[in-house]
């Protein structure tokens, strides 16, 4: 049932190729972006081939294999994978995006939206000690809201506040979930 | 001049439709009907089908009454959109279609209908479905 | 008739109103998590596992089946309304729920899946209790070498029977192998691929892992594509069906299930396969084929049948030998992980008060489902219309939330956003994201096994090769992975004889199908007519 595989043993790479890359008009000309993964693929196997150099022999009678061989096959796959990955990139093979009930393939993508969205995650990533939960909770929602196209800003702001608020005490207080309560500590 | 309505597949929105109607026909004006739906829901209530927007034109057809069916998908706020095309179109009045809202309701979400009224740069004609 | 008397103690276990109410609440998550767009369940128990370490085990996987089973029902929901299957396993549904709902016929397509659901989940949960002991007495016998295969055999199915493309589906376990190597080795307590950074010498918590490929990945990728336009959903009254109906459907429902169960307890199965085929089946046996592709019910009823039958299935081996066949099944084990409960055949004997008293939650959860769902439906349906920016942010807030829980350190945040980055790709270049999750919790074990076979055989890699079991295990990945140069023979041959050209062409049309039927949701059933 797999093998609308556009990989390696398609020699013309027909009907197969053409299915997947009908659905997927404005990369028709061959996605030059997939040797960006298969370098990706390439480079983290070259991590864990390093870090295995590094690994010293610590073979035992009760561990005759040692922490060294696991990276290293997963290392040499990895190298094998992004070759075999490049040469079916390079023959036009062509990996069907992910559709869903909200995604628009057709539109390109918004790389706005998603930077901002970076930014609020990253946000919350350092407010959230220094904050509290329910501060750099609020402002991730928010955020991430006005970010997706959210012009209510009061709202979200409320709505964001009262999530975070649920959730710290139905969690951090409630459940006993590692919740940082910040500034607020002793208000809340 | 013309009759903005406001529609929504409603008995709120057929009730401002037929009195948006019957004031063209009274005043000899043409009616434009605007359909809202907002573009950030995966469904929108308000979105009216295909199929009823087609009725709609068939039935402003029968009444004689000259008159336009438009849709428009994108903005997230009705009332702005429904602003927007007061400016653009410079309507004599405006028909919409209101309901009741508990207080906590209006708190909560904010009325479409009470930003018209106090926003509209034109008269206001709020009906209720019967 | 032992199974019998361990499920009505489970049974007496689950009835408490603090059981049932977690199970409520399960089913109720699952639904609307079903019905929303871009969330699913996979994703939802990632996201709650955090919050749940705070609850004993049982609940948390009480809940967490009942999610489970709950997004079965919400996931058809959504495709009969609005022909926008949420997951891979309702797209058959859709086919012709939603030209069922296009008809009219929007409540018999909601009653005879929901029913469809609650008959095959029940007999599916049935068939549970009667083969996983035996599965479990079997494979409490296995010894480390035939683990360490059929381990072998998940990660070869999880990449290249399921999905699309077998490279890509390597590529994305390779991808969740190296996650699972960061850390400190268990066995020798020297640090891999940590490369000085401190926070990574515990490994990368597996909750990061799937919050960050599941929850962050897909807010993203969706936030990247947002769709800028109100679909049509088709109104719905009460579900409810007429004798033709029913008459029409028992049947449906009871193949669906017979093909649902087996293929979800396989290690390499899913719920794809199974719809698909009682799809053909249903098809070629109905009394007006011409119905199909205009809203036939036998259509709706098979496939949601087998979809929810497989799901029992996927039970059978996460349950008995700790494999994990989907992805929600994936984060339930990581789930049991959690809690320091070690999945696999010993489960059921060190645990059984938990084994049994999540099967009898199945149960309870199933009914409560029909529920929920047959009388509710138009009100499920409202979820529908909750504002894209304000779901997304939630579900970007959870996460958040979730990560921070499991160490308290801002630095997963940090790994979330990195992941979720990792998810976005997977999404953009078409990696399927099983493999990886199936990788990053299987790998550390599938290792350990590994050495444990080596180790008994004093390094000789002989002793990888163990009984009966793991010759089969071999076997079954040589076919596998030797499939297309298999084809690829056949089609010299037939060249070189000089013949048509058409052994490939049907096989690739087959793939074809069913890849068609995933990717164009508004595929015509005649470009799925192939004969498996």
């Amino acid at each position: 049932m797999s093998d609308r595989t556009p990989d390696t043993h398609d020699t013309v790479g027909d009907t197969v190729v053409d299915s997947a890359t009908d659905r997927v008009p404005e990369k028709a000309s061959g996605d030059r972006a997939q040797y960006g993964l298969c370098a990706g693929l390439a480079l983290l196997g070259t991590l864990l081939l390093l870090d295995a150099t590094r690994i010293g022999h610590a073979t035992s009678s009760n561990d005759p294999v040692g922490p060294r061989p696991v990276p290293v096959i997963l290392g040499v796959l990895l190298l094998l994978t992004a070759v075999l990955y490049a040469v079916d990139v390079a023959r036009g093979g062509v990996g069907a995006a992910e559709e869903g009930e909200d995604v628009d393939l057709t539109a390109p993508s918004d790389w706005k939206t998603l930077a901002l969205l970076a930014l609020f995650f990253l946000l919350n990533a350092v407010l959230i000690e220094p904050l509290g939960w329910v501060i750099s909770g609020t402002v991730l929602f928010a955020g991430s809201a006005y970010a997706l196209g959210n012009r209510h800003h009061v709202r979200g702001l409320v709505f964001g506040l009262a999530l975070a608020l649920a959730t710290f005490y139905a969690f951090a207080i409630g459940l006993g979930v590692n919740l940082p309560a910040g500034i607020l500590q002793g208000i809340l | 001049m013309t009759i903005l309505v406001g529609y929504i597949p409603t008995p709120q929105g057929e009730a401002a439709l037929t009195a948006a109607i019957a004031e063209a026909k009274a005043h000899d004006e043409s009616v434009l009907v605007i359909n809202m739906s907002r573009d950030d829901k995966l469904v929108d209530a308000h979105r009216a089908p295909e199929a009823d927007l087609g009725r709609l034109d068939e039935e402003l057809s029968e009444s004689g009454v000259p008159h336009e069916v438009r849709r428009i998908e994108h903005g997230t706020d009705p009332a702005d959109q429904i602003l927007d095309a007061i400016e653009t179109e410079r309507p004599r009045m405006l028909v919409i279609g209101i309901r009741h809202r508990s207080p906590v309701g209006k708190l909560l979400l904010g009325s479409t209908a009470q930003r018209l009224l106090l926003d509209a740069t034109c008269p206001v004609l709020a009906v209720k479905a019967d | 008739m032992d199974n019998l008397q361990n499920l009505l103690d489970g049974f007496g276990h689950v009835l408490t109103p603090m059981n049932l109410l977690i199970a409520l609440l399960g089913v109720t998550i699952g639904t609307a998590v079903g019905v929303l767009p871009g969330i699913g369940p996979a994703m939802t128990v990632a996201l709650l596992l955090p919050v749940t370490y705070g609850l004993e085990p049982t609940q948390a996987l009480i809940l967490f089946a009942g999610i489970f089973y709950g997004g079965m029902y919400g996931g058809s929901t959504t495709s009969i309304l609005l022909n926008t299957p949420g997951e891979s396993a309702s797209v058959v549904t859709a086919i012709e729920g939603n030209k069922m709902a296009k008809a009219g016929r929007a409540a018999q397509a909601l009653a005879t899946s929901a029913i469809g659901s609650f008959i095959a989940g029940t007999i599916g949960t049935l068939l549970l209790v009667l083969v996983m002991p035996q599965v479990v007495s079997f494979a409490v016998s296995l010894g480390a070498p035939e683990y360490f295969a059929i381990m072998l055999v998940a990660f070869v199915g999880a990449s290249a029977v399921l999905g699309s493309s077998r490279i890509r589906g390597f590529a994305a376990l390779l991808i969740g192998l190296a996650i699972g190597v960061i850390g400190i080795d268990r066995v020798t307590g020297q640090q891999r691929m940590t490369y000085g950074v401190a926070q990574l010498a515990d490994g990368i918590d597996v909750v990061v892992v799937a919050v960050g490929i599941f929850a962050v990945g897909e807010a993203l990728w969706v936030a990247a594509h947002l769709r800028r336009k109100a679909a049509e959903v088709i109104p719905v009254g009460r579900p409810w069906m007429g004798r033709e109906d029913w008459k029409r459907s028992w049947k449906p429902w009871l193949r669906g299930t017979a093909y649902g169960f087996p293929f979800g307890a396989l290690p390499a199965g899913g719920a794809e396969i199974p719809t698909f085929l009682s799809y053909m089946t249903e098809r070629k046996l109905a009394k007006r084929p011409e119905e199909f592709g205009h809203g036939a019910i036998e259509g709706v009823a098979g496939p949601e049948a087998a979809n929810n039958a497989s799901a029992a299935g996927t039970l059978v081996p996460m349950l008995a030998l700790g494999l994990p066949t989907n992805a929600t099944a994936a984060i339930m084990l990581a789930a049991l992980q959690g809690y320091g409960l070690e999945p696999g055949p010993l489960l059921m004997e060190k645990q059984p008060v938990l084994v049994w008293t999540l099967i009898a939650s199945l149960f309870i959860g199933n009914t409560m489902l029909l529920v929920l769902n047959l009388p509710l439906a138009p009100a499920w349906a409202k979820l529908l219309q909750i504002p894209r920016p304000y779901l997304y942010a939630g579900i970007l807030f959870f996460a958040s939330m979730g990560a921070y829980a499991v160490n308290a350190q801002p630095f997963d945040l940090f790994l979330l956003l990195a992941l979720g980055l990792l998810g976005f790709g997977l999404r953009r270049f078409g990696l399927p994201v099983l493999p990886l999750i199936i990788g990053v919790i299987l790998g550390p074990l599938a290792e350990l096994q590994g050495r444990r076979s080596l180790q008994l055989s004093g390094g000789e890699l002989g002793g990888l090769v163990g009984g009966p079991v793991a010759w089969v295990c071999y076997a079954i990945i040589a076919v596998v992975l030797l499939w297309p140069l298999g084809r690829l023979a056949q089609r010299a041959w037939s060249a070189r004889s000089g013949g048509p050209d058409d052994g490939p062409d049907a096989g690739g049309g087959a793939g074809g199908g069913v890849g068609g039927a995933g990717a164009d949701r508004s595929a015509s059933p005649t470009s799925t007519e192939v004969t498996p």
